[in-house]
């Protein structure tokens, strides 16, 4: 989709907020909600659902709230839509006692929690149908037009002139995935050189490097 | 009720305002509710989430890419392990994990520096690095980062002469980046422990070059 979160190459926002070391979280919310994101869920989510749920914010929402109120929006959202909690328990919930509710599961402690995290270390790839149809060295273009739901070619870089630079293998394609479909296509890296983005100003040999799927691409 | 149904865009929308606009507007009092919740339906006993904080905020940060970064200073095997497939060659430390089952290396030379973003969210590789700090995830540096890196590398006090080529390299896909810096020179000799020490977290993201203001 068209939306505000797709702001590689926007204009007009000042200068970094440039930080050389910062405490893991701001505030305590932050570390909870880090926490309640890595431990909270439905059996329907994915990574591409949940990106796509950041994506579907009210766009002055999206680019004025904190990125930790942004994934706490998301989980509730996600969570209604999921049917696991419907939209007045989440507007009541922790003013009123609730339904006597399930119980806890295991509490886990910091070494558990750590071997969770490295348990998260998530394979995206998936075995090839077929070969990919670019080889490293080929020359393509991105496709000129965005497509509805959720998908990863910026705006940016569509209908742009590249050239392959890596292949993947087939990786979980995200155009398929946030709708509930699992479906693979062949990944590659792509370089697109800085003066074929954004005009002959742009230093030459500069350029951007995307990882693309298959179904962005076309042979020049 | 079919997955198309359950993924209704026009949907989501709605329920994204209806909660945006009737939850309390302080952010801890939203995640306060979503943890009442969590809490009360059995997805998480309390006292874990302490645990996740603390693992986040004490065992899990820069360190840990620092150890990867000096030990590809010192052994040439690793190295070379390290920019084959970096999510293998993490988990000779046990750091692999949350996004970074598909992790590359990506080395600076004297005449090309990398730099990595995020323009459509923000992913980073938190196994690795731990949280992405503040001006990551930003609008400013996610909007800038791909169009004008110099000037972004210039705010960062990275002045990059004329013949050392970027390269930006935009996570559209699963997989994360690691700059590998160069190692600064006088160090000849110097044990892995005290390089760890000089590696910074910009310099790993690619918003730092110049490692050498750490030798004393």
């Amino acid at each position: 989709m068209d939306g505000l979160h797709d702001l590689g190459g926007k204009e007009g926002f000042g200068p970094i907020a440039v930080t050389e070391e910062d405490p893991a979280f701001q505030a305590d919310w932050e570390g909870r909600m880090y926490a309640l994101s890595q431990t909270v869920g439905a059996e329907d989510w994915t990574i591409d659902w949940f990106r796509y749920l950041v994506e579907l914010l009210p766009p002055e929402a999206y680019i004025t709230i904190p990125y930790f109120e942004k994934w706490c929006l998301v989980a509730l959202t996600g969570l209604v839509n999921s049917e696991v909690a419907t939209q007045e328990e989440i507007l009541r919930a922790g003013s009123t006692p609730q339904s006597p509710g399930q119980p806890s599961p295991p509490p886990q402690d910091i070494d558990t929690v750590l071997q969770t995290v490295r348990a998260k270390c998530t394979d995206f790839s998936r075995p090839q149908e077929r070969g990919p149809a670019f080889q490293i060295g080929d020359a393509v273009v991105t496709q000129r037009h965005s497509v509805p739901g959720h998908t990863r070619l910026p705006a940016y870089a569509r209908g742009r002139h590249g050239r392959v630079v890596a292949l993947h293998g087939a990786h979980l394609l995200p155009d398929a995935v946030w709708r509930g479909v699992e479906a693979a296509a062949p990944l590659y890296t792509i370089r697109f050189e800085a003066r074929e983005l954004w005009g002959p100003d742009a230093v030459e040999d500069d350029a951007v490097m995307l990882d693309l799927w298959e179904p962005y691409l076309l042979g020049v | 009720m079919t997955q198309n149904e359950k993924r209704d865009r026009a949907k989501v929308a709605e329920i994204h305002r209806q909660l945006h606009n009737h939850l309390p507007p302080d952010p801890a009092l939203r995640v306060k509710a979503l943890e009442s919740l969590a809490v009360e339906r059995g997805f998480v006993a309390r006292e874990s989430l302490d645990a996740w904080v603390e693992a986040y905020a004490e065992r899990i940060g820069p360190k840990r890419g620092a150890r990867v970064v000096a030990r590809a200073w010192v052994d040439p095997d690793f190295h070379a392990r390290l920019l084959d497939n970096a999510s293998e060659a993490i988990a000779d430390f046990g750091f692999e994990g949350n996004a970074t089952g598909h992790l590359k290396a990506v080395e600076n030379a004297a005449d090309l520096h990398n730099l990595v973003v995020c323009t459509l969210c923000s992913c980073y590789p938190f196994s690795l690095l731990g949280m992405s700090p503040p001006w990551y995830r930003s609008a400013a540096y996610r909007a800038r980062a791909v169009r004008e890196p110099r000037a972004v590398l210039a705010e960062f006090g990275v002045d990059l002469a004329a013949d050392v080529a970027v390269r930006v390299w935009d996570s559209t896909a699963e997989l994360r980046y690691l700059v590998l810096p160069q190692r600064p020179a006088g160090t000849e000799g110097w044990a892995e422990e005290r390089l760890a020490a000089l590696v910074t977290r910009n310099a790993m993201i690619g918003t730092a070059r110049d490692l050498s203001g750490g030798i004393a």
